[in-house]
């Protein structure tokens, strides 16, 4: 609801997304983004919000398994689209590999890109199960992380794959 | 029981499976029913009187529930200095004057994003526009537009204007020095503007309820946000609480108290409504504080075996539209020139000018990564012009062990030889340097090196930390500390020292941290400081709780405390089979014979606890710190002599800091900073033009990615031990490590091209012109070439 703009009568729409394998109404408007659809409107805030222009991969999800930016996703655009998101990747309480690695590798520091990161990687990993150095730094290159200096994530990557790199941490 | 556990193990971080998760809250992801937007009204202009400001058709706008200007504020200013000398200066909404481009005017609150930003446009202010100045030099001309009045105790020293602070200090006689000298060099470098690029942006949600005030904002340090935000709010600090929230990064860039945060609270006691403030990015970028640009002008003096006699620095710093903490930067800069090398005679000042920018920040290094940088370059053209190499010019000047430092500190047991013995050898540096220029590839790879030392906590409010550890009756523990855990793992260190101190597995720790109300006071995440001076309390409150379940365990098996051992929460007494008690039996027996009392160590620490204070910031005297870390980093380069471009391969980082009570957390703070010196090196740069900052996006300022970072490989030379029950030593480790890397890759972009970078950012332009004018120099029989900044040829000498 827009108190200032409610006199021009713009309107809002119902859209249904499912987010996490569970289906949700939401109402919106033509300007809503789905970052603010995931976090304000259905409570998951595990999707981090960076700098809304579509810069720093932050607030990358899944749609339909694909990644993509969802402060530049208008929610209008996902009716009836499939979402995952951070929160969907431990659905039982038990960390995937992929989280496990970042866990052993220090591939987390503020933990602030890590929720992004962590859906950029699980898309290549679907798509390519052990992929090579230069393969992990192009799936990763629209995802800034100011901490870790990156190399402890392609580690993560590496263990995460199976590719010969022991856990750093215990 | 003396095998270590915990401390020195790299254990995975504590806040790491809710970091993995997404179920970690943030400061943006606290919700609170019935919350209101808050936005905040900017300047337009870098200098301009307000003449009217009319906030009536923004009030009346419906969903409006309040607008604030500087009339609604008590009219108390902050400063991130605040001492007789450097008396706060801002004020947390502008008074009758705008100062810099994005200056905080008013602020909305409304019940939607969408009417906060009608709100903001409604509100009508009538400026007339001022002169405005963006250069120290021009700011610092007779006649220049007038940022604020010189205070009359600087005045007194420099009859210079717009000069926010001074610095001034020195040893030895520098003249006569210059003239024993065999060799002396004059040069001039330059550090550009930079950001921190924290990946979370700046948000504060503030709730006012039943007389108190309960904040949630991204910070570096709770305590110290307490005092500074319950100070300009005119409110005890019983009535403010900050809450611990995860913080996503800071580098220095959330430290001080921004207005955005005065503003959600003082909107919230006035609607008694939760009210949050997020700033855009694009705000962050072009209204909030950066990093410190420095100018250094560097003369030196040295014996022909390239030992240093004398140095006579300045340091000149474009500080902003307010004090900010440009006065610090020009008191880090001679300490961070002070500690690696022996200066027998040295002259320094520093001057922070005022000017129309946005107020500055600390940066992660504070100084060190600008002033090694100018040091290191001019150092490596030394000993070139010497025919000494840089390895040995470093290590005929480098501090050794137990040297008092000219402050009365002392560098104790220093690892710096070590430090630059090692890095050479790893790298093979000596082997490698000099070689490039003789390849005819236009792919050149150089190699240089950088040496730094940095401090490990001061005494700066809140001075010192406590640490609380309550036993729980199951034998577990709950530490209460204030530290906040900002990305470099506190938490996860301050268990590990509580669990081995406890003999405790680490799951039976807890960490309660950063609540105001709750947990102890801590010196806070920002002056490097915080294993040392919070896991000494924290290890103090820990050996306090286990001194008294020893002693009550030493009663009920009726002998001596030191014949007892402990393994897995069970105290045995050594070499007696079936004697032994259970921590959750210990806690037992004193809640029921010592009248309830249920076992709770306490700690608290400051580091050098017979100085009043900090060191004076005018002229450098007083203790600075007790620990000191050294380090030495290399840089391998490969500059593409076609395109200027340049990349870091491989960067190795050899340091001393004590030893590493977590080394994989260590290791990410050593690949963070290699990786933020890319940036510093090559990639950064806030653009900005008359005030206004130009590339207020990431897709514009470019941070490092994936593809930039460089192989980062790191070895500690440990000076330092920790023992169980004895307090310990630990040295720095987070910020002063972008330093020697940023020198280093100076040096190796020279190595590969001879080119001498005079200023940072080391672009493929500048490059590119230092090798076209090193060909024409060529034809003259010269190798090598200095590049300024176009503005530098340019510049007037500093006048007075």
């Amino acid at each position: 609801m827009d108190n200032a703009l409610r006199i021009k009568g713009t309107r809002s729409q119902v859209v249904e997304i499912c987010v996490n394998d569970e289906w949700h109404e939401v109402s919106v408007r033509p300007r809503h983004m789905l970052v603010e659809v995931l976090r304000e409107m259905i409570g998951l805030t595990g999707t981090k919000d960076g700098c809304e222009q579509g810069a720093c991969g932050a607030c990358t999800v899944l749609i339909e398994g694909a990644p993509a930016l969802s402060c530049m996703t208008l929610a209008v655009d996902c009716e009836g689209k499939h979402v995952r998101t951070v929160e969907g990747l431990a659905p039982d309480g038990r960390v995937s590999p992929i989280q496990q690695a970042f866990l052993d590798q220090g591939a987390v520091q503020c933990g602030f890109c890590t929720p992004g990161m962590l859906m950029s990687i699980t898309s290549l990993l679907e798509r390519n199960p052990r992929p090579t150095v230069p393969e992990i730094k192009k799936a990763l290159d629209g995802n800034l992380c100011r901490c870790t200096g990156y190399n402890a994530i392609v580690d993560a990557v590496l263990q995460a794959s199976g590719q010969g790199v022991e856990p750093l941490m215990k | 029981m003396d095998r270590l556990s915990y401390v020195g193990k790299s254990m995975r971080r504590r806040d790491g499976p809710d970091k993995v998760t997404g179920r970690a809250a943030y400061s943006q992801d606290v919700k609170l029913p019935g919350t209101l937007v808050g936005r905040i009204l900017r300047s337009p202009h870098p200098h301009a009187r307000i003449v009217r400001i009319d906030t009536s058709r923004a009030s009346q706008l419906p969903g409006v529930k309040a607008v604030i200007t500087v009339d609604d504020t008590k009219g108390i200013k902050h400063g991130f200095v605040e001492t007789p000398r450097y008396p706060p200066d801002q004020e947390v909404l502008a008074r009758e004057r705008v100062r810099f481009v994005g200056e905080e005017i008013a602020a909305v609150a409304a019940v939607d994003q969408v009417t906060a930003q009608r709100a903001i446009d409604l509100i009508e202010v009538e400026y007339e526009i001022l002169p405005a100045v963006f250069d120290p030099f021009e700011a610092m001309k007779p006649g220049a537009p007038e940022v604020h009045p010189v205070l009359p105790k600087i005045r007194s020293e420099t009859p210079l204007p717009n000069i926010a602070g001074r610095t001034a200090t020195g040893w030895g006689d520098v003249e006569a020095g210059f003239a024993q000298s065999d060799y002396v060099r004059e040069d001039r470098f330059e550090s550009h503007l930079r950001t921190h690029g924290y990946l979370e942006p700046q948000v504060t949600l503030a709730h006012w309820e039943h007389d108190k005030l309960n904040v949630w904002t991204s910070s570096m340090g709770t305590f110290i946000k307490r005092a500074k935000l319950a100070k300009v709010l005119d409110l005890p600090f019983a009535a403010v609480r900050i809450h611990k929230t995860y913080v996503g990064g800071t580098f220095g860039g959330k430290i001080d108290l921004y207005s955005h945060e005065y503003c959600a609270a003082r909107l919230s006691m006035i609607t008694a409504r939760p009210v949050r403030i997020v700033a855009t990015r694009e705000e962050i970028f072009s209204a909030y504080r950066h990093g410190q640009p420095l100018v250094m002008e560097i003369k030196t003096g040295v014996r022909k075996d390239g030992t240093i006699v004398c140095q006579q620095v300045r340091a000149i710093n474009n500080a902003g539209a307010f004090r900010g903490s440009g006065v610090v930067v020009i008191f880090l800069a001679w300490g961070f020139t002070m500690l690696p090398y022996r200066i027998p005679n040295l002259a320094y000042e520093g001057l922070s000018v005022y000017t129309n920018y946005p107020v500055r920040a600390p940066q992660r290094g504070h100084g060190c990564p600008q002033i090694r940088f100018a040091i290191e370059s001019q150092l490596d053209r030394i000993a070139e012009d010497l025919g000494i190499d840089p390895v040995t010019i470093r290590l005929r000047n480098a501090r050794k062990p137990w040297e008092a430092l000219p402050n009365g500190d002392n560098v104790h047991e220093a690892g710096l030889l070590e430090c630059i013995e090692l890095a050479a050898r790893k790298s093979d540096f000596l082997a490698k340097h000099g070689r490039a220029r003789q390849a005819k590839s236009t792919i050149r790879r150089g190699i240089g090196m950088g040496v730094s030392s940095y401090f490990g906590g001061s005494l700066i409010y809140p001075n010192g930390s406590g640490v609380i550890v309550k036993m729980a009756d199951d034998g577990s523990a709950t530490v209460l500390t204030g530290a906040i855990d900002v990305g470099q793992g506190a938490e996860t260190v301050i268990a590990q020292i509580v669990a081995e101190e406890l003999y405790l597995p680490i799951e039976d720790v807890r960490i309660v941290s950063s609540d105001t109300d709750t947990t102890p006071q801590d010196i806070g995440a920002w002056i490097s400081g915080m294993t040392y001076v919070t896991g000494n309390a924290a290890r103090q409150a820990a050996s306090n709780a286990r001194d008294k379940l020893l002693q009550l365990a030493a009663e009920k098996l009726g002998c001596a405390i030191d014949e007892l051992e402990v393994r897995d929460k069970v105290v045995r007494r050594r070499g007696e089979p079936g004697k032994q008690i259970t921590y959750r039996e210990i806690i037992a027996h004193s809640v029921a014979t010592r009248r309830g009392d249920t076992v709770i160590g306490e700690g608290f620490w400051r580091t050098m606890r017979d100085e009043p204070t900090h060191p004076s910031l005018a002229t450098t005297k007083g203790r600075w710190s007790e620990n000191y870390a050294f380090s030495c980093q290399v840089a391998e380069v490969e500059v593409d002599t076609e395109t200027g471009e340049a990349r870091v391969l491989k960067a190795w980082t050899v340091h001393d800091c004590g030893f590493a009570v977590n080394p994989a957390l260590v290791k990410g703070q050593v690949d963070g900073q290699v990786s933020m010196a890319l940036g510093h090196a090559f990639l950064e740069e806030l653009i900005t033009k008359d005030g206004y900052t130009l590339n207020p996006t990431w897709l514009d300022y470019r941070m490092p990615t994936i593809h930039e970072m460089a192989h980062s490989q790191d070895d500690e030379i440990v000076t330092e031990e920790y023992t169980v029950g004895k307090s310990f030593r630990v040295k720095e480790v987070g910020e002063g490590l972008v330093s020697g890397v940023l020198a280093a890759i100076a040096n190796a972009v020279y190595d590969a091209t001879g080119v001498r970078m005079h200023s940072t950012p080391f672009t493929p332009e500048k490059i590119l012109k230092g090798l076209r004018q090193l060909e024409r120099k060529e034809r003259l029989g010269r190798a090598a070439v200095d590049i300024q900044e176009e503005a530098d040829e340019q510049a007037t000498a500093l006048p007075g």
